[in-house]
């Protein structure tokens, strides 16, 4: 009998820090980074459940690729990478400050014998897989259309590159502002720079993703490449979309002009970011580390804020000290704390755009004559969303345990504390977010009376900005931010922005029909109504249990 | 020795969080680092394990100096900070895991080397399996961190209030296992605000105060070279927490007014 030989064991593998890491940063992303689920398998499902959701609405918008059928490869092209470039530009600005300088991190990761580039790399894979999930999921349809349209079995192949040109493209930007911003502005003033850098990204991807190319199709009115303008090969996604339109489509100079140049600044934004100023990102994290006190800079914001309750109208507006105490909160998170700045201004930004597109689509009527069209009341009411969508993002904070402390405190329920939020969001962000606006349209529409048809908005405004606070929510701080992420404020989003577009739609129509004033009124009374009902509910409302 | 800290100096733009400290510290030695709060403890600690980059200076741990080899550094070093902070989504082996892998240390190795420390914590596996972190209270958390400060076997350890949020037992426990390690031959470095602790388990104490240093030494010999009874007296004494009695008086008073 032939003795067994027992099989070779084979040594373990080393497990390197790059891999660990990259597995480690997709894991966080996927469950969210402080998850205060009891058992392994709450959390996961949780985060993983919201991303497939999220997958299949992008699928279900791509949808929208089948307008294009029948249309030459570049107008399809563009419109999918403009998309596209949206989504990404958002996603990305939205997500990297947190995956790149996460302050709880530093303790955890940099006594580590990790090199900076190495986590660097790491979060990059893993910003730029979860991108290229969101591109895939909308450009699905996409490229069966684009199939579909040219019989060319390369589409789907080219357009798969471009796409992944373009993630690495959106990530390479945002990674190469932050270090920019960290090379020139230094470590000192990093914090304040993370959150204007998202703002500004965010904005610059959405006019970028939906203002230019409107533009280009209503001034252009391209379909072809060769009958493009040259300042459209300023818009990233006419790089793309040039990339495949040189590959599997017209093959025309213009294309393989606008190709060499989508893989050319794609390169050299990537060789930039993690090669030349992956050094500065080991500064950056170790900026976040340390404590610099800011002293007189935090104490004039104090004074200014202290100044600005003294005085009428708002010290009339906060009579109660509870009111008053919870304005002067919310109004230093929204001025002073990173994590609350960075999710709220991101969030709110793409507000201000979405109303500009449609002030650009209506200047005038069919007829030639200067009518409001649906652009002016519909801005009006959709600043309604800033105070909804700035409530709902104050009540979770990384520091939502101090939040304890209202219950603490002798109070029957949430009320006041609701009430002095609602007040600093309707004072910090829906008044400057409603100037802003207004001069806007002052500048679009050169005719300062059109601005009378914000009045549908200002008089639903306060109604709106009370929406968070149904059921004993809208205290600011009191929630961790992992459970921002809920359902139910999508819900709310949805439901007033429907009501937005169709008092829009009404306010437009009465203007031109001459009952604009009776509208008013009845929009007064019921919007009285509303309101006196929803303070009663929420003073009435009483603290749940704490579980 | 060990450690060696020549007029290492960290200034955050114009505060002076660490003073041109010079230090040297040998094998084998447990060091109570202490001062009262802003004094330079924690910044000095964060730069001798390579989170923060010192303004001044030069520091080597094991040989390796901190600016020119600071992956080598941190190699050598296992490090409990002050926050205790650990990926809260992780279940307690997946971060043990994780961090084990960053030392490269294989699962099976590292897996082997956590049910050690699981059996010393008095922890279950089931929990460490089943949980996530954000789960686990503030002690048990500390015990993970602790684990996964000591799991790639440094020979310099440093802690910052380690502490914090251990129960009694877990307490005594520890004690014992930085006495053991010490005799083993590895350096600790301990910072802390529970005096008494400090002054039982310590070899030597290093008093710093506004990123200077004031006194360094055995205890017992500090305590008796300043008539002090206790190291608390003589840390009171040092760092200006004097009369607290009148100012305990003064602040009841304005209670009752």
């Amino acid at each position: 009998m032939s003795p067994v030989i027992p099989p070779p064991v084979l040594p373990e593998p080393m497990p390197t820090p790059e891999k660990t890491l990259r597995r480690l940063f997709l894991t966080l992303f996927l469950r969210g980074r402080g998850a205060r689920g009891l058992n392994r398998q709450g959390a996961p499902k949780s985060i993983g459940e919201k991303l497939a959701l999220t997958l299949v609405l992008y699928a279900l918008f791509g949808c929208m690729a089948l307008f294009f059928l029948r249309q030459p490869v570049f107008a399809l092209a563009i419109y999918l990478h403009a998309m596209t470039f949206v989504f990404l530009g958002m996603f990305v600005a939205a997500s990297a400050g947190e995956i790149l300088f996460n302050k709880e991190e530093a303790d955890i990761l940099l006594h580590r014998p990790v090199s900076p580039q190495a986590m660097l790399w790491a979060k990059i894979r893993v910003l730029v897989e979860v991108s290229l999930w969101l591109a895939g999921a909308f450009n699905l349809v996409g490229l069966f259309v684009g199939f579909g349209s040219t019989g060319n079995w390369r589409f789907p192949i080219v357009h798969l590159v471009s796409t992944t040109l373009e993630a690495l493209f959106c990530t390479g930007c945002v990674v190469l502002t932050y270090q920019l911003c960290l090379r020139w502005f230094g470590r000192e003033r990093l914090e304040g720079l993370m959150t204007l850098v998202q703002v500004l990204v965010s904005v610059a991807a959405v006019m970028c993703g939906q203002i230019l190319p409107q533009l280009v199709f209503r001034l252009d009115h391209v379909l072809n490449v060769s009958e493009i303008s040259w300042w459209i090969g300023l818009l990233p996604p006419a790089w793309f979309a040039g990339f495949d339109d040189a590959f599997a489509g017209s093959a025309r100079l213009n294309s393989w002009l606008l190709a060499v140049v989508a893989v050319g600044v794609t390169a050299a934004v990537l060789w930039i970011a993690f090669n030349k100023l992956a050094g500065d990102y080991e500064t950056g994290l170790q900026a976040l580390n340390e404590t610099i006190s800011p002293r007189l800079k935090k104490k004039n914001h104090r004074r200014w804020l202290d100044r600005l309750v003294s005085v009428p109208p708002l010290s009339w507006w906060l009579r109660d000290p509870v009111a008053r105490a919870s304005f002067l909160l919310t109004a230093a998170y929204l001025i002073r704390d990173r994590d609350v700045k960075l999710r709220v201004y991101p969030g709110i930004a793409p507000i201000l755009i979405i109303p500009f597109v449609f002030l650009l689509q209506n200047p005038h009527h069919h007829d030639g004559s200067n009518d409001i069209g649906f652009g002016v009341p519909f801005s009006g009411l959709y600043l309604g969303l800033v105070p909804l969508l700035g409530l709902q993002i104050l009540q979770y904070s990384q520091q939502w345990q101090a939040g304890d402390i209202f219950r603490v405190a002798p109070m029957p329920g949430p009320a006041q504390l609701c009430h002095g939020a609602r007040r600093a969001v309707l004072c910090l962000l829906a008044l400057p977010m409603l100037l802003l606006t207004g001069l806007i349209v002052w500048l679009l529409r050169g005719d300062l009376s059109q601005l009378i048809l914000f009045l549908p908005g200002l008089i639903a405004l306060p109604v709106f900005a009370l929406v968070p606070s149904i059921g004993g929510h809208g205290v600011p701080l009191s929630l961790p931010p992992d459970a921002a992420k809920s359902a139910g404020r999508g819900l709310n989003m949805i439901g007033v922005m429907m009501i937005t577009f169709i008092l829009a739609e009404v306010a437009a129509l009465a203007w031109t029909q001459g009952w604009f004033r009776w509208l008013i009124l009845g929009e007064t009374l019921v919007a009285i109504g509303l309101y006196s009902i929803l303070r009663r509910a929420l003073a009435k409302m009483r603290w749940p249990s704490a579980e | 020795m060990v450690i060696v800290l020549d007029r290492l100096t960290k200034q955050f733009g114009a505060q002076t969080a660490v003073n041109a400290l010079s230090l040297e510290i040998p094998a084998g030695q447990i060091v109570g680092f202490l001062g009262p709060n802003g004094a330079g403890k924690s910044t000095t600690l964060k730069m001798l394990t390579g989170m923060i980059a010192p303004t001044g200076g030069r520091a080597t741990v094991c040989g390796y100096d901190l600016q020119r080899e600071p992956i080598e550094v941190k190699r050598h070093v296992g490090f409990v900070p002050e926050s205790g902070a650990v990926f809260e989504s992780l279940t307690g082996l997946e971060y043990l895991e994780m961090v084990a892998a960053l030392y490269g240390i294989p699962a099976n190795a590292a897996r082997a080397r956590i049910k050690q420390f699981i059996v010393f914590f008095d922890l279950s596996f089931e929990t460490l399996t089943d949980k996530l972190l954000g789960a686990y209270s503030k002690g048990m958390r500390r015990k993970v961190v602790i684990t996964s400060a000591l799991l790639h076997n440094p020979p310099v350890v440093f802690f910052d209030e380690p502490l914090d949020g251990l129960d009694a037992n877990a307490a005594v426990g520890f004690k014992t296992l930085i006495q053991t390690l010490a005799r083993e031959g590895k350096t600790i470095v301990y910072s802390s605000h529970i005096l008494d602790v400090v002054e039982r388990v310590c070899h030597r104490v290093i008093i710093i105060d506004k990123g200077r240093l004031l006194l360094d030494g055995k205890p017992e010999e500090l305590v008796a070279a300043h008539h002090s009874g206790t190291l608390e007296k003589l840390f009171t004494q040092l760092t200006g927490g004097t009369e607290l009695e009148r100012r305990a008086e003064d602040f009841a008073k304005t209670f009752r007014a």
